[in-house]
């Protein structure tokens, strides 16, 4: 759907800021775009921890009525996007070329997805423009202009992340920042801001505390089995980090079926998860 | 004078009986064979003139005439030389004329009289019978495959003269077979077993699943843990041949040309085909028809290292063979149908750098690139695959050889699994398959009964772990497979939860591998 500037449609939010695209093309759901949002940013070749981060903030803020908004980058990006699909949130992705030549080309399925579970996908550019360099800052000043607050999880020196950092407080944006380790090349971004005087953020609560008035989402239960008969403190102990299959089964002296079994028990009761490498580890 | 002398003809695996018409004449001294004979049994002449001379017969010096009859099949192969040189012997009288009556005659000539081994001895004795033959004299080498064949009488002959005192009853042929059963149930030692294996729980659980089921399953896991080994631990626990097993590997094999030394096959193949290999020389063909490796594996185990590095339309032929256990080769000269009944075993890397997941090594590859190196493999081909089990990572001291306790012994796991494919060969009984890999939707729904809990359980997996329909499917089936393996009657949810955990690896693409 084309959304012109002069139409009441346009969003509220792309109204106010200075060099505002003319028209937008959006796909799905274009009542939320109004709502309140925080975008989720990071870099597009994050570590096992910015993409915990991504996926733990994104899941645990999809619980609010929050739009969670992002650039469907690969990376930290697709990770938030992905993370507030599976809770059930809503999404908003603004894309850097048009809509029939989306960038990155392995993150398209990701568009259906978005669709399917009520969010939006914004566009500025004709549907057959293909991605340029400068896109990417154009994009990143329309994700931080739809979003009340911006979350940084991860950005390395010179970053698109950090473009966007500077382009949100030029916005008068409120900034969020997840701490890295000094090591950590990606937390360089982060971290400066923090020194700079961003919020640094420990929970979902530190952000939400920020605003008022946001109301928590009603969760679906669907129908749920029985799990009590499952032990899972024995088998949860070992897995405070991440752990192989056959650790655990040594560390447990259990037959690799029982093993099995009680696995899958904790990956349907959302209190493992499955890494690749047949690795698991704890949700916190 | 005309005689006639039998003989088989083999093309694939099934055989024409041949009668060898010879007849001699008066006239220029000459030697002629005719009914499309290919170059090996025209050179057969010269063999046969001399094998004749050095057993001190005087060859005849007139104009003789081979007929092979019927005269449209082509026949190959020097399997010939005996017949005809018996056809000859009987026309001049040094063999006499009735006794070579309802008796096959099948070997290859050397200059000095000796018989050597042909190729297919077994599915010739086997045709033989069928066609009401009461002998047959074959050579010694061949001599212990045909010891699967009974109600005829066997021959084995090591040189043409000792063929003649036979005939003319001045000598005997002493044969005692050797019992088929016998050996099928001797313990076999195997090159590598489960107990050679420290660890790696997840994956020999996986083969011992398979292994019961008939279960094709995939192994990934970065370079070096040993998908190698582990795979070929699995001739170690899949259970012993039966008599009529080991009779149609043995018929493929001596059809082939690859019986060693003459013995019969009493062990389930395993065949490890390098990645370059062509498609004629996978499924079976060639100018003269092969068996391919997919046929070699019959009753066995095809196993395809580095599965992604396969050509692609290599792979691509294995999906009807994987789903009909047997394969057709349509040739302008042949159309011929071999059997393949094999378990597919592959390993892959999990990326092309090979080091995706790994917590020693960091991978290098884009996401993009991972998903081109998985999706090298055609869905399809996957949909083949039942269990993805993964290869951990070992670390040093485990290697070393002090760790002692390496889990269960194949000789124990073998025994569950024997137990489970008994159970399933008792369940299918009045179906037309035998184990549980072979199950369709329909027939799913038949033996894969399961309770309320466990259904709640599906759902939500289905859900959580964006299963298809037919991932659906597998997941009962292999759950089928363990409730066996636990000699247990009913699917319970335990079964189904272990199931999951081979469906379901975590992986950038989601549910593919």
């Amino acid at each position: 759907m084309e959304v012109e500037y002069s139409s009441k449609y346009f969003p509220k939010k792309l109204r106010n800021i200075k060099n505002f695209p003319q028209k937008i093309y959006v796909l799905g759901n274009i009542e939320i775009i109004n709502n309140f949002g925080i975008a989720i940013i990071g870099s597009r070749s994050c570590s096992t921890y910015g993409e915990k981060m991504a996926k733990l903030f994104a899941q645990r803020l999809s619980k609010y009525k929050i739009n969670i908004i992002s650039g469907m980058a690969r990376g930290v990006d697709k990770y938030a996007h992905l993370a507030t699909i599976e809770n059930k949130g809503s999404t908003i992705a603004v894309l850097p070329s048009g809509f029939n030549k989306i960038y990155p080309k392995e993150n398209e399925y990701i568009v259906n997805k978005i669709l399917d579970a009520g969010g939006a996908v914004i566009s500025e550019y004709e549907p057959d423009e293909m991605v340029k360099s400068k896109n990417f800052i154009e994009r990143n000043r329309i994700v931080s202009a739809l979003s009340d607050g911006i979350l940084i999880i991860e950005g390395g020196y010179r970053s698109g992340t950090a473009v966007t950092a500077r382009i949100a407080k030029e916005q008068n944006k409120k900034i969020f920042c997840v701490p890295s380790s000094l090591e950590n090349p990606k937390g360089l971004v982060p971290n400066k801001l923090i020194h700079e005087g961003a919020a640094l953020v420990r929970n979902e609560e530190d952000i939400i505390e920020n605003f008022d008035n946001i109301e928590k989402r009603k969760s679906e239960e669907y129908e749920k089995i029985n799990f009590s008969n499952i032990n899972e403190s024995f088998i949860m102990d070992f897995l405070e980090d991440e752990i192989g299959i056959d650790e655990i089964v040594k560390k447990s002296n259990l037959k690799i079926e029982e093993v099995n079994y009680q696995l899958t028990m904790l990956q349907l009761m959302n209190k493992i998860e499955q890494l690749p490498g047949k690795r698991y580890r704890r949700i916190v | 004078m005309i005689s006639n002398i039998y003989t088989i003809a083999l093309s694939g695996l099934s055989a024409t009986l041949i009668e060898v018409q010879t007849c001699l004449a008066l006239g220029i001294p000459k030697f002629e064979i005719v009914g499309l004979p290919d170059i090996a049994i025209k050179e057969s002449k010269e063999r046969i003139t001399f094998a004749i001379k050095n057993s001190e017969i005087q060859f005849p010096s007139m104009k003789i005439i081979v007929n092979l009859s019927p005269a449209d099949v082509k026949k190959e192969g020097s399997s010939y030389d005996l017949p005809i040189a018996i056809g000859i012997l009987q026309n001049i009288g040094k063999i006499k004329n009735n006794v070579t009556n309802n008796c096959v005659f099948i070997g290859e000539l050397g200059l000095d009289g000796k018989i050597y081994k042909v190729n297919g001895a077994l599915s010739m004795c086997i045709e033989a019978k069928k066609y009401g033959m009461k002998k047959i004299i074959l050579p010694k080498e061949n001599m212990y495959e045909a010891a699967f064949v009974d109600g005829i009488e066997i021959l084995p002959v090591e040189n043409l003269k000792q063929v003649i005192e036979y005939l003319n009853g001045i000598q005997k042929i002493e044969y005692v077979p050797k019992k088929v059963e016998k050996l099928l149930n001797l313990e076999k030692d195997y090159e590598y077993k489960f107990e050679d294996i420290y660890g790696q729980e997840n994956v020999k659980r996986a083969l011992e699943i398979s292994a019961s089921g008939n279960h094709n399953c995939l192994i990934s896991g970065i370079p070096g843990v040993g998908k190698t080994i582990l795979s070929k631990t699995i001739s170690s626990i899949l259970p012993d041949l039966s008599f009529e097993e080991a009779l149609e590997i043995t018929q493929i094999y001596s059809a082939s040309g690859k019986l060693k030394d003459g013995e019969i096959i009493c062990t389930r193949p395993f065949c490890a085909p390098h990645h370059t290999i062509s498609t004629s020389s996978m499924i079976g063909g060639g100018k003269k028809p092969m068996p391919g490796e997919i046929t070699l594996a019959h009753f066995g185990v095809l196993y395809l290292d580095e599965l992604a590095e396969f050509k692609k339309d290599t792979l691509e032929a294995l999906r009807e063979p994987l789903q009909d256990k047997r394969i057709m080769i349509n040739r302008v000269n042949y159309n011929l149908e071999y059997p393949s009944n094999f378990m597919l075993i592959a390993s892959m890397n999990p990326c092309p750098c090979g080091y995706y997941g790994s917590i020693k090594k960091e991978c290098t590859c884009t996401a993009l690139q991972r998903k081109k190196y998985i999706e090298k493999i055609s869905g399809p081909f996957l949909d083949r695959i039942d269990l993805k089990a993964y290869a951990m990572e070992i670390e040093y001291e485990k290697i070393s050889k002090q760790y002692k306790n390496n889990g269960e012994t194949s000789k124990s796991v073998k025994q569950r699994v024997t137990r489970a494919r008994e159970i399933q060969n008792d369940r299918y009984k009045n179906e037309k398959i035998n184990t549980n890999s072979e199950l369709t939707s329909e027939l799913i729904q038949r033996y894969c009964e399961i309770d309320n809990y466990s259904n709640s359980l599906l759902r939500q997996a289905y859900d959580k772990f964006n299963l298809s329909i037919r991932g659906y499917n597998k997941i009962l089936k292999v759950a089928r497979t363990i409730a066996d393996l636990e000699e247990t009657e009913k699917i319970n949810v335990k079964h189904i939860a272990e199931a999951i955990q081979y469906r379901c690896q975590e992986n950038e693409n989601g549910s593919r591998i």
